[in-house]
């Protein structure tokens, strides 16, 4: 829509365009433990990473707006999927940063490491979004995971996030030897690790024992990353148990990261062999549509009771993941756009909820449903904000949930636009719709609980202004993805057509 | 040359092994000594495809596979070392604070 040149960047960078995004941040990685160490201010060394992440993005958009495509040693290549999501993983850190500078559950000894391991996480996740490769990414979902499980550690002296950080641990060794193993069979069957030369070698052959093997150790591998149901049982412990930033950092960008990976991996894969191999292709849609039907369903059942808001969030994620993986048993780039969409809409609704969470712990008003009684006369503006949020999770017009829910469930009857109505998926939709309804009851119960309850105090809440920055970002981006889809709508589906082979 | 199957029976049985003492056992430090071995289970199949395709990204794979598990290896321990000050056991399943 927007055209501009930027011609200069590439005569300025060269070659390392398409990973320029990534260089950046990982730049600012390597300073900010000395920047640390030299200036001995924790909100200086927040503001320079802040700033490393604002450059890059400022990059980052500028190359999205202009078209560009490039590749980097046939590993990386940088299209208009890879920099829309490497946009959401810059928000998301962007996010993350912002409220872990006032935070008081962040680290006070080791603000340095801390940034230092969130640039690198978000470079990691930059890296799988570019990846064509499998070796690729795999180590960029390490280079996520391993700085995960120390920035879960990290919390100050609380035994729930050091017992949330060793089940992380285990959890994500077991999802990267499973993953790492599938990898071995595919590249035994096919003799190559990129992504395009695999699926050409599958069209040619049918199913056989080693490619089971390989297919199912990589979507358990990579189900644990998501967590889909029933690879989701470490994902309520260690968003409790970890810091809130960090929370907001891995429901929000490490989720999406794996959901990029399954995109990354099976939905080029699939769509690539679907005309050569119809049987092995509708098998795997099958098996990634009850995939998310039991995420979405275990996720929404389970949030009803818990009473910790935090633990409620981490389950309403879990179902939130499970409406993204229809896109993959869909297999079309209408699907694939409404996913996009809804992952953006997932950034800024749960993003928005978390920051008001993380303000309130900060402030010592608790996690739980009973200390947010009465939170609207303490605080009109958080309550207003936690309001929008839930609701939008929930699916309520005119908020982005209801849009981005729209599109991908519409896409569940509809498969691309202009096709007739397809009825293979339509019990997926109805799945989707009755746990949108689930999921319902529980958002509303934050509401009564801060609306319509009284609580103890009548003292009014102040919290520190970075909060309500991020919280207003949050909440901008809510109603404008709600409100005005058309703009963004056209980039996801560029990104969605970059997808499709 | 040793058949490729062989290679292939014995990274399976070392596959197996692993996952079989991440879910059995109960110490965290074991847990993650079967961690080590699912890796190596692919590490062997790596090598040995490189070597029957004679392509030399299986080895190259390795390399970064050794790396990564050399690092989820020293943060592990941190972890744990972590945990054991707080709660002088490394049993997982007297980790129970946070449930349902």
């Amino acid at each position: 829509m927007v055209d501009i040149d930027i011609s200069w960047i590439p005569d300025t960078f060269g070659s390392i365009t398409p990973v320029l995004p990534m260089v950046l941040v990982i730049i600012g990685a390597l300073l900010m433990p000395g920047i640390h160490l030299l200036l001995k201010s924790r909100n200086v060394t927040c503001a320079v990473s802040l700033a490393f992440v604002l450059v890059a993005a400022v990059f980052n958009i500028l190359l999205l707006l202009g078209h560009y495509t490039g590749t980097y040693y046939d590993l990386f290549t940088y299209d208009a999927f890879s920099g829309l999501m490497i946009l959401l993983f810059q928000a998301v850190a962007f996010i993350a940063i912002l409220i872990a500078g006032p935070s008081s559950e962040t680290t006070r000894m080791h603000v340095g490491a801390f940034y230092s391991l969130m640039l690198i996480a978000t470079a990691g996740m930059s890296f799988v979004a570019t990846a064509s490769d499998l070796l690729l990414i795999f180590v960029g979902v390490e280079m996520v995971s391993i700085p995960s499980y120390a920035m879960v550690a990290m919390k100050k002296k609380d035994p729930r996030a050091s017992e949330a950080a060793v089940k992380y641990i285990i959890i994500g060794g077991l999802s990267s030897g499973l993953t790492i193993y599938g990898i071995s069979m595919l590249f035994g069957l096919t003799g190559t690790t990129n992504i395009a030369d695999i699926a050409a070698a599958l069209a040619t052959q049918g199913y056989t024992a080693g490619l089971v093997i390989a297919l199912a150790t990589m979507i358990a591998g990579y189900g644990f990353k998501i967590a889909a149901a029933p690879f989701h049982m470490w994902a309520p412990d260690v968003y409790e148990g970890a810091a809130t930033p960090v929370s907001l950092f891995l429901a929000t960008g490490s989720k999406k990261m794996g959901l990029i990976v399954y995109v990354k991996i099976f939905f080029v894969m699939f769509v690539t062999i679907q005309a050569a191999q119809p049987f092995m292709t509708e098998s795997i849609q099958y098996v990634f549509a009850i995939l998310a039907a039991i995420t979405m369903t275990v996720g929404n059942i389970l949030a009803i009771v818990q009473g910790n808001v935090k633990r409620m969030l981490a389950y309403s994620s879990i179902a939130q993941a499970g409406y993204m993986l229809m896109a993959l048993a869909i297999l079309s780039d209408w699907a694939l756009t409404g996913a996009i969409y809804y992952m953006f809409a997932h950034v800024f609704m749960k993003g928005g909820a978390f920051v008001v969470v993380a303000a309130l712990i900060t402030v010592g008003v608790g996690e739980t449903l009973k200390d947010y009684r009465g939170l609207a006369k303490r605080a009109p503006l958080l309550s207003a904000i936690m309001l929008l949020c839930v609701f939008s999770l929930a699916g309520i017009p005119p908020l982005a949930g209801f849009t981005a829910k729209f599109f991908l469930f519409s896409s569940a009857i509809v498969p691309g636009l202009g096709d007739p109505v397809s009825s293979q998926w339509i019990w997926l939709a109805f799945v989707a719709i009755l746990n949108s309804a689930i999921s319902l009851y529980y958002y509303a119960k934050i509401v009564k609980a801060m609306y319509v309850e009284k609580g103890e105090s009548e003292e009014k809440i102040k919290v520190p202004v970075a909060f309500t920055v991020a919280a207003v970002l949050c909440v901008l981006g809510v109603i404008a993805l709600g409100v005005f889809p058309e703009p963004f709508l056209y980039y996801c589906s560029q990104a969605a057509a970059a997808v499709m082979p | 040359m040793i058949p490729i199957e062989f290679f292939l029976m014995f990274s399976a049985i070392l596959f197996v092994i692993g996952i079989y003492g991440i879910m059995a056992k109960n110490n965290a430090i074991v847990v993650l000594m079967c961690i080590e071995l699912v890796l190596n289970a692919a590490n062997i199949n790596l090598v040995a495809f490189a070597a029957y395709n004679g392509d030399i990204m299986g080895q190259v794979f390795v390399v970064f596979t050794v790396a990564v598990a050399a690092c989820e290896v020293a943060v592990g321990i941190a972890i744990l070392l972590n945990a054991y000050k707080m709660k002088k056991t490394t049993v997982i399943d007297d980790l129970t604070e946070l449930r349902w």
